[in-house]
């Protein structure tokens, strides 16, 4: 997924309070979906106990390719337990990285934002394909790759527009700096987009009982 | 002699074999529940605040002395704890490689006195002054708020965090916490023995980016299937048991005493003060 890799103290204040505004805006919307909408069952509570631990537990997991890689498998997340359950996942899982260290306590608004862009995307990809006859590794490939590209863009975006405190430089070279780490991040996005690509092919195939359950729940 | 033996324990504890750079959680657990320094008897609520206080002080510095004073604090309160420095030197590679990742590309061209240049045709590099001071300042903000994140973990009682989960976050979202935290450590448990079993048919040998990417990716799916069932599992056992869709902590958390009011109090003015009354040469 893509994170925004900064630590506490690379943004302002009040960049940090908006980005979290923006992010508890969405977050209070799923919620009032989840109130009124649709009501949530203990199933589905636990169902995304268990996603946010796998996905969790996947981030821990060092792939050796290209020097190891590590992946939290966000657009996954967003396929399988669609977009609003998919952005109480992220939170969670955003909140436990912090803790150990990964992304600053400050830019969980802003990561959250980036994937709360990649669960949808993807989601919205995903099923949108769904219409097409294609198969289930190129549509959750085709999906992962544009929820990793619209995330990138997020990205890019928020910081752009936060800046890093520190840097003085025209805004030339900071796109400049800024786009080289997003092809670094599509190069990894592709990756994911092969892993996610297979990982619900492979679902499709052992239990596809899990995909259209969960498909529905999400688009309930 | 109980020191020693609890040392002795902690060294043979076994190590989360998935990758040694990122914190061990069951170390942290161990140590939450076992520690009994002073620090695991103050109120889990003032350690809340001073982790909010800690990132309010990182947000608003822009100074580098500033920036290693706090951090030589934090190293100083976990090393008091009687936490494992040498692991938490280990556990800051990732933050170190995050904030490299973007700085080590956004520290060249600052404006400021040129320390070392480089010049090829129609490129050229300059690392001054300030692009130094950047990275240097961001990375000791950086190992500040995740050595105080990790004392604040490794401080207090999973029973005293559930409590907090419960009250600060709304339904369902504390409820998915709650149990997701628990569900981690068996999760962790499962990946890790999928991950032995792929190495022992020498999956980690392989060099095909393929081959290697199908294998990872099956691993995963496997860990999603089996999270699905015993999700499944784990809701219909709790279901006969009575529960009825909501799981409440119900520890009490001790109160914030006011010597840790007058504490926080005194560190708030403090910040403030060398915040905006004191002027730092760097």
């Amino acid at each position: 997924m893509a994170h925004i890799h900064l630590p506490d103290g690379a943004f302002s204040i009040q960049w940090i309070i908006t980005w979290w505004i923006l992010a508890v805006i969405i977050l209070g919307l799923c919620l009032y979906w989840l109130k009124k909408v649709k009501k949530i069952d203990n199933k589905t509570i636990t169902l995304a106990a268990m996603l946010t631990a796998a996905s969790f537990a996947i981030f821990q997991v060092n792939i050796p390719l290209f020097g190891g890689v590590h992946m939290t498998l966000t657009p996954l997340t967003g396929i399988l337990a669609g977009p609003v359950i998919g952005s109480i996942i992220v939170l969670i899982v955003n909140i436990l990285s912090a803790a150990i260290g990964h992304g600053g306590w400050g830019m969980i608004g802003a990561n959250l934002l980036v994937n709360i862009t990649e669960v949808t995307v993807a989601y919205g990809i995903y099923k949108a394909l769904s219409k097409i006859n294609l198969d289930t590794f190129s549509k959750a490939g085709i999906g992962t790759i544009i929820g990793l590209l619209f995330g990138n863009i997020a990205m890019l975006l928020i910081i752009l527009i936060s800046g890093i405190q520190g840097v003085n430089q025209d805004i030339q070279p900071l796109l400049y700096g800024l786009s080289l780490i997003a092809a670094v991040n599509m190069g990894v996005a592709i990756i994911e987009s092969f892993i996610t690509g297979y990982v619900v092919s492979y679902i499709k195939r052992v239990r596809p009982d899990i995909l259209a359950e969960e498909s529905h729940a999400g688009a309930k | 002699m109980l020191l020693l033996f609890r040392r002795k324990s902690m060294g043979q504890y076994r190590m989360s074999e998935l990758s040694p750079h990122i914190p061990d959680l069951d170390l942290i657990t161990f140590y939450s529940e076992k520690g009994t320094s002073l620090f695991f008897r103050i109120s889990p609520w003032t350690k809340a605040i001073m982790l909010v206080l800690i990132i309010l002080f990182v947000s608003l510095d822009k100074s580098l002395i500033l920036a290693v004073c706090l951090y030589m604090i934090v190293l100083v309160l976990y090393g008091l704890s009687g936490l494992p420095i040498k692991k938490l030197f280990q556990w800051y590679m990732i933050p170190f490689l995050f904030v490299l990742s973007l700085v080590l590309i956004l520290m060249w061209n600052e404006p400021g006195s040129p320390i070392f240049s480089l010049s090829v045709p129609y490129f050229s590099l300059t690392l001054t002054d300030n692009g130094l001071l950047l990275m240097l300042t961001l990375l000791f903000k950086s190992f500040a708020s995740v050595t105080y994140s990790l004392f604040f973990l490794m401080t207090t009682r999973y029973n005293y965090l559930s409590a907090m989960i419960y009250r600060v976050f709304p339904f369902p979202i504390d409820q998915i916490f709650l149990m997701s935290y628990r569900f981690i450590f068996i999760t962790l448990k499962m990946v890790e023995s999928m991950i032995k079993a792929l190495r022992s048919r020498g999956g980690g040998l392989l060099k095909s980016a393929h081959r290697q990417g199908k294998m990872f990716a099956e691993v995963f799916a496997l860990t999603m299937i089996r999270s699905y069932d015993r999700a499944d599992r784990v809701n219909k056992a709790m279901e006969a048991r009575g529960f009825s869709g909501r799981y409440v902590a119900a520890t009490r958390i001790p109160r914030i005493g006011p010597g840790e009011y007058f504490s926080m109090l005194a560190v708030a003015t403090m910040m403030i003060y060398l915040i905006w009354f004191v002027r730092f040469p760097f």
